[in-house]
Formats: structure tokens, sequence, C-alpha cells
């Protein structure tokens, strides 16, 4: 008995070591992040999400923003940028210039985007987030024009340029509101003539209007009075991180779209699948019910307090 | 005479070449900037705290033999699985307490006191110490299963053989991991040692002070939003090791003390197995030698010889002094200068935060509201498929990396997290790649010019 139960134990365990001598060796794929921590998720994958841009033939595009920014001549984008972060900021994209890139200054180019419900500034508009950069610029920089409106691509955007003269590089800086966001354009070269030529060419970009066809941004809309009828996600093990989430309301205040913007799998699952069974107040502007955008904040939110200034004011819609 | 001729051209060239082009200027020669006790611990400020940091030190030194018994080699406990023996051993980079050294000891580890161990192919003479992890476990076919997340430490060695080991534990009840398994299939990530001066300067920052430095961070032009590690049973911000995973350098100490020597403790109290080995069987009977804990509180002692190793060993980190940097050396006091200003310029100091002030301390006055000169944010940042590693850690996931402090930098001799290089070039392009936040400021540094790129080298082999 006891020598059958050896030779079967022998035999199981000499079975996988021939069997993998037979198998090809199966390497595991580089440049993939397989173990990803907190990451992005939605409740479908037909709304687009704003991290969801994507180059194609030589336009960067992002059908959340409405954007369609044509990437200078010989530009190109080499690598993704990160997740969203937990503070609901995003890198869209980071452009540079290609191996068959012509010119003789080189620069880049990098459009972000926060989200206004989240992060320390929330609820400022672009043009405050600007000065406040302007206010905490460091000593390595230098002011070359103040923060000021302009129009480009038939938007209102607040531009502000600086330099640093030890590292002699501009930065040009161009912010703006679309969809409940700021969104930024940075370009970043030593030479100012290449900046001003790429600030030109942003004029034949597209940028979506805010009140077309998208969903009316309403901050903390998801609480108090507003909530109908709520299940609470289940959480699993504590990991104290800040899971920023934006909730697409319908007409008629059911859950139409949940974006967890940055949590760890089981978080998002548990969270994505409690909120589709909100129900809200339909919310009524000019007398009709229309469509809400709104975020929620789960998880830790060991933050300090978001920064104020005097003219600082609620963003409305 | 052509033929003097074109070597002498090719050589001017060259020379040419060379003078356009920026280079690092390697680990900087001189005394050893780092590795003092703080300046009030050398005072002996509070009464008797110099003999704490002194004994630590000693301690730090000592190297383990299973027994205890072997000659030099008093400290007791090692194995049943190491790394290797001593914590010097891989903190000696440019003094005790520092980073891996020039020459690895893991060579000679692997058959010290007539241990049988074969050195795995990813360990030499010349190179880093190494802590190897598997990404993933293997599945029966003896492939990675990236649906079987692993990430724990494979520790490198076996006690079998060694003079002090039973006959029992042999290899018929514990092996070394299947290295070269790992290796053919891509199954393997290593972690070299992070340098411990300062580290109690590092300890004592409070939550709020990264916090407010966290949200000053933000609303930046470069792309970089950072979070925190946190430790699981109070939440507070964790801080120690390359992904912000440890909260406290008695908890380092402890986890290290069992994990690279195999050394139970009051914190770690168990021997520790393989992960696999862990939920199977567990370490076999034969090959745990030693009553549990191995280190412990001396109870038939006085004085500073009740303490246990992993208290000592953390006291000597926590009462290291912080890394002084060379105002002149390399390439002069104005290009050093320079290049701290182009570090900050460029966005580099956004994440390597110069320093950070230090909450009041009841150890020594030293640790107490002072400037941690640290260049590190200590929040977690996603460094992309090039640096990824795909082991998670807490909160931390597979390409997220605390901020590395960059005091010291200048005496190190391999970067990044695995050790891939020496040359601190190599290390900042690193930066560069897909998902990584630090793509941005890494193509600044690519818009510099290589006379600044140079003053950025300069600086930092100045910390």
């Amino acid at each position: 008995m006891f020598r059958r139960t050896t030779q079967t134990i022998l035999f199981l365990c000499i079975l996988p070591i021939a069997r993998a001598q037979d198998a090809p060796v199966r390497k595991l794929p580089t440049d993939v992040i397989l173990v990803k921590g907190a990451v992005p998720s939605a409740s479908d994958s037909a709304t687009p999400l704003p991290e969801g841009g994507t180059v194609v033939r030589d336009v960067y595009r992002n059908d959340y923003f409405g954007l369609s920014y044509p990437l200078p001549s010989g530009w190109f984008e080499k690598y993704k940028g990160p997740p969203p972060s937990d503070s609901g900021a995003y890198s869209l994209t980071l452009l540079r210039p290609g191996p068959d890139y012509k010119g003789a200054s080189r620069g880049t180019v990098l459009i972000t985007a926060q989200d206004m419900f989240f992060g320390p500034m929330s609820g400022h508009s672009a043009k405050e987030t600007i000065e406040r950069t302007k206010e905490r610029l460091q000593a390595d920089y230098r002011v070359e024009h103040e923060p000021s409106q302009v129009t480009v691509a038939n938007h209102i955007f607040t531009r502000f340029d600086y330099n640093s003269p030890v590292a002699q590089l501009h930065w040009y800086v161009l912010a703006t509101e679309v969809r409940c966001h700021t969104i930024r354009f940075v370009f970043t070269s030593p030479d100012p003539a290449l900046l001003e030529s790429l600030i030109k060419e942003m004029d034949a970009m597209k940028l979506a209007s805010n009140v077309d066809t998208a969903p009316v941004c309403v901050p903390d809309y998801a609480q108090g009075a507003n909530v109908t009828y709520k299940v609470d996600p289940v959480f699993g093990d504590q990991k104290y991180n800040a899971i920023p989430v934006r909730l697409i309301i319908g007409k008629m205040g059911e859950v139409e779209h949940v974006h967890v913007i940055s949590a760890f799998p089981a978080q998002a699952r548990s969270i994505t699948d409690a909120l589709l069974q909100w129900r809200f107040k339909p919310y009524v502007r000019d007398g009709q019910p229309v469509a809400v955008e709104t975020g929620m904040l789960f998880g830790a939110v060991t933050r300090p307090k978001p920064y104020v200034t005097a003219s600082s004011k609620p963003s409305s819609n | 005479m052509t033929r003097r001729v074109i070597p002498l051209a090719l050589f001017l060239s060259l020379f040419v070449l060379q003078g356009f082009a920026q280079v690092d200027p390697g680990v900087r020669g001189g005394a050893a900037g780092a590795g003092g006790p703080l300046s009030s611990v050398a005072a002996n400020n509070p009464v008797t705290i110099l003999n704490f940091f002194n004994d630590g030190k000693a301690r730090f030194q000592e190297i383990d033999s299973v027994s205890g018994t072997v000659a030099g080699e008093d400290g007791f406990g090692l194995g049943p699985r190491y790394n290797s023996r001593s914590c010097v051993a891989c903190h000696a980079q440019p003094a005790v307490g520092g980073s891996a050294p020039a020459t690895n000891p893991q060579v000679a580890d692997a058959t010290a006191d007539g241990a049988t161990n074969t050195v795995p192919s990813f360990i030499t003479s010349t190179g880093p110490v190494r802590e190897a992890r598997f990404p993933f476990f293997f599945d029966p076919f003896g492939n990675p299963d990236p649906n079987r997340p692993n990430g724990g430490v494979e520790d490198l060695y076996t006690i079998v053989g060694r003079v002090d080991t039973p006959s029992g534990c042999n290899t018929s009840v514990i092996v070394q991991p299947r290295f070269a398994d790992a290796v053919n299939t891509g199954n393997i990530i290593f972690r070299i040692p992070t340098p411990t001066f300062g580290s109690g300067l590092m300890e004592n920052i409070d939550d709020a002070t990264l916090l407010t430095n966290f949200n000053n961070q933000q609303n930046n032009n470069v792309g970089v939003h950072g979070t925190f590690n946190h430790n699981g049973n109070d939440g507070t911000i964790s801080r120690f090791g390359w992904k912000a995973q440890n909260k406290s350098l008695e908890i380092f100490a402890g986890e290290a003390y069992n994990v690279e020597m195999g050394v139970s403790n009051e914190l770690f109290t168990q021997e520790r197995p393989l992960p696999g080995e862990d939920t199977v069987n567990g370490l076999a009977a034969a090959c745990r030698v030693n009553p549990t804990p191995e280190d412990h509180t001396n109870f038939n002692t006085t004085a500073i010889g009740t303490l246990s190793d992993t208290v000592q060993f953390a006291m000597f980190m926590r009462l290291l002094a912080q890394p002084t940097p060379s105002t002149t050396v390399p390439g002069g006091s104005t290009s050093i200068a320079n290049g701290r200003s182009l570090f900050s310029s460029i966005g580099c100091a956004l994440c390597h935060t110069a320093s950070l002030t230090t909450s009041p301390s009841r150890f020594t006055p030293s640790l107490g509201s002072a400037t941690a000169n640290l260049f590190s944010d200590l929040e977690i940042h996603h460094m992309g498929t090039g640096l990824n590693d795909n082991v998670s850690q807490g909160g931390a996931g597979g390409d997220q990396f605390r901020t590395a402090p960059l005091w010291g930098l200048g005496q190190r001799i391999f970067f990044l997290h695995d050790g891939r290089t020496k040359n601190l070039i190599t290390a900042i392009v690193a930066h560069d790649s897909s998902g990584s936040e630090a793509q941005t400021v890494e193509n600044n540094y690519d818009l510099l010019n290589s006379t600044q790129k140079q003053d950025l080298l300069n600086f930092l082999r100045s910390l």
C-alpha cells in the first residue's frame, strides 16, 4: 500500500516535468504591465472616456472632449501616458518630434486634463488654475507673459508664458474648460518661435462646445435628497486610496454610466455594481429634465484642504 | 605615413565628439560622505545614545551562522533560506549602512562554511547584490501563470551542507528556487539594497508634511501626479523600501532579518518558507533548526545587551546622519550649482523634492525639526513599462515605485530598483517609457544642451 502511494506521488511529480519538457517555453511578455494597481474602469465600453484618446493618422482624437488635434508635421506620440491619478488628473498625450521631423528646433506638446470634481483645486476654473500656477512659480522661472485670455479654435483659453533662464526653456501654457474638466496644452521648447508656430497651428484643432450634447456638469449632485435609492458598495480590505468616480445620470434619474477613475479592480467592481442600482431625482434645467455628469469620491480621503482664493467660487453650469 | 594619420584623425574626431557629449562622472571618489552618526548622537546627546549607535553598527556588521558557533560568525539563526549573511554585506557602499558594494558578497555566500548552493546566473562578482522575486507562480507545465501573482522574495540559498547544519536538512527536503526556469521564461525581477543613511530623518517626517508637499505638486505642467502607499494596520503613510511598503525602520529591519538572512525575530516570528511553499507544507522540520524567535529581547543580560538585534539594527539606521554632498566635485562649484538649478527647472525636483522638514523628536535633537535633504517626495509614481516589475506591494502596482531618495547618489555604484545600470545617464533615460509619469520631465532633460546636461550630471554625482 505504502509502495503504491509512493509510486503514485512520484508519478504525479514527474508528470508535470515531462510535460514541461514537451511544451514550448512561454515567456512573459515584456513592456506590459500585468499587475496594475489602481487603474480606471467603466461600466460600459461604448461611452467615451477622458483617457480614451488616441493618435490616428497624425491626429490626436478624444471623443469624450470632442477634441481633434492635428499633430505638428513630423511629430508623434512615442508612448502612452500614465493612468489617471486618484485626484482625477490625466496626461492625455505627450507629443514630440519623430525620426522624420525636419525642423531645426525641438520641443514637446503635453495635453493634460484635470477633473473639476476632484483634486485640491476642484471647482476652480481654468483661469484660476493658471493663476495658481503663476502664483506658485518657483524662483527658477521668469514670467514672459501674464495670464491673459486668448481665442484659439473658437474657444476661450487662458494663456500663460514663462521660462527658465538657466535651462533656456520656454513654457507656453493654454488652458480651457471642457465638460467638467480643465484642459491644458503645455508647449515646451528652447525656441519661442517654434512655440508660437505650434500655438498658431492649434487653430486647426476642433474642440467640443460645452452646451451641445454633453450632460450638464453638476458638482456634488449624487448626495442628499437628490438620491432616491442607493445600494452601498461592499469593500474588501482597506487600501487607503482615494477612489474618484464620475457618473452620468440620465434624464429620468437612472445611472447611465459609471467611470471609476482610479481604483483596484475589486473596488471598482463593487462600486460599479452598487452605483448602477442608484436612482436620483431628475435634474431639471429650463423646465426640462436633462442628463447630469457628476463626481463621487469613495475610499480614503486624506488630502489637505482645497486651495482657496478670494476670487474662488464654485463652478456653475 | 597614411597609416599613422588615420588613427590620429580618428582619435581627434573621437576627442571632439567626446568634448561635446555629456558623460556620467562616475562614482565620486574621496572620503565617504556618509556613514557617521547624527551630530547630536556624536555629541552623545542624550547621554549613552552614542553607545546605542556603536552597538547597532557592530551588530549590523556581524556575520550570522546557523548555530552562532562558527568562528568569526557570532550572529545566530541564519537560514534555512537566505540571500546573504550580514546586513553590511548588502549595505556597504560607500560606508556601513549604504548600498550594494563593488564586489558582490553573494558569490562567496553560496558556498560559505560548506554550503552547497549553485550561484544563479544573475549573480556575478562585479554585479549588484540582488534579491530575486518571481512576479507569477508557475503553472504545472513550468510556465509563468499571469493569473497567479506571486511577487514574494525567492531567497537565493539554503543552509544545506554547511558545517553547522544538521544532516537531516539536505536537498531531499529543501532546494533552491527554480532560477533557471524563471530566467528562461522572463518570470524574475530583481531588487537591490536601498541605502539607509538619513533614514531616521525620513522616518520622522510627519504625514501632514508629505501631504502638504503633495498638494503643492498638483496643478503642475509636466503630468506628474503621485500618490502614497499606506501601512495596512494604521493607515498612515509608509515610506521605506522600493515601493514605500514599509512603515518604520524597525519593521524594515525585522523583515529584512527574516527575509534576507532567514532570522526569525519578534516582528516576524517564524522561519520563512518560499512563496508557494508557505501554502503547502511549509519548511521541513529538519531545517527549522533553532527555537524561535531566533533574535529576541535578551532577559539574562543588562543595558544594551538586553535589546534584540532587530531593535539595534533599526536604531543604528535611525541615528545615521544624512549624506554630505560635495560642493566642488565633480565639475566644480559653478557646474554643480547650475546643475541644481536645472534639476529644479526641468521638473525633476517635483518628485525628487529637495528637502522636507522633520517633526520634533524624542530620540535626539538632530532628528527633530531638521531639514532632510532627501530628494524624494516619498510618494509612489507610475514609472511605466520600462521600469515595471509586475510586483504589487500594498497600494503600489507593478509599475509604481517610491521616488528614490537621491541623497548620497554620488557615491552609489548601481542604479534603479534592479541595479540594471551603473550609468547615471541610462538611469535618467529609463524614466521615459509608456505609462511613465516622468515622460515629460525626461523630455525636458533631452531638450537641454550638452553643457547643461553635464552640469545636471555633476550635480547628481555631487550628492
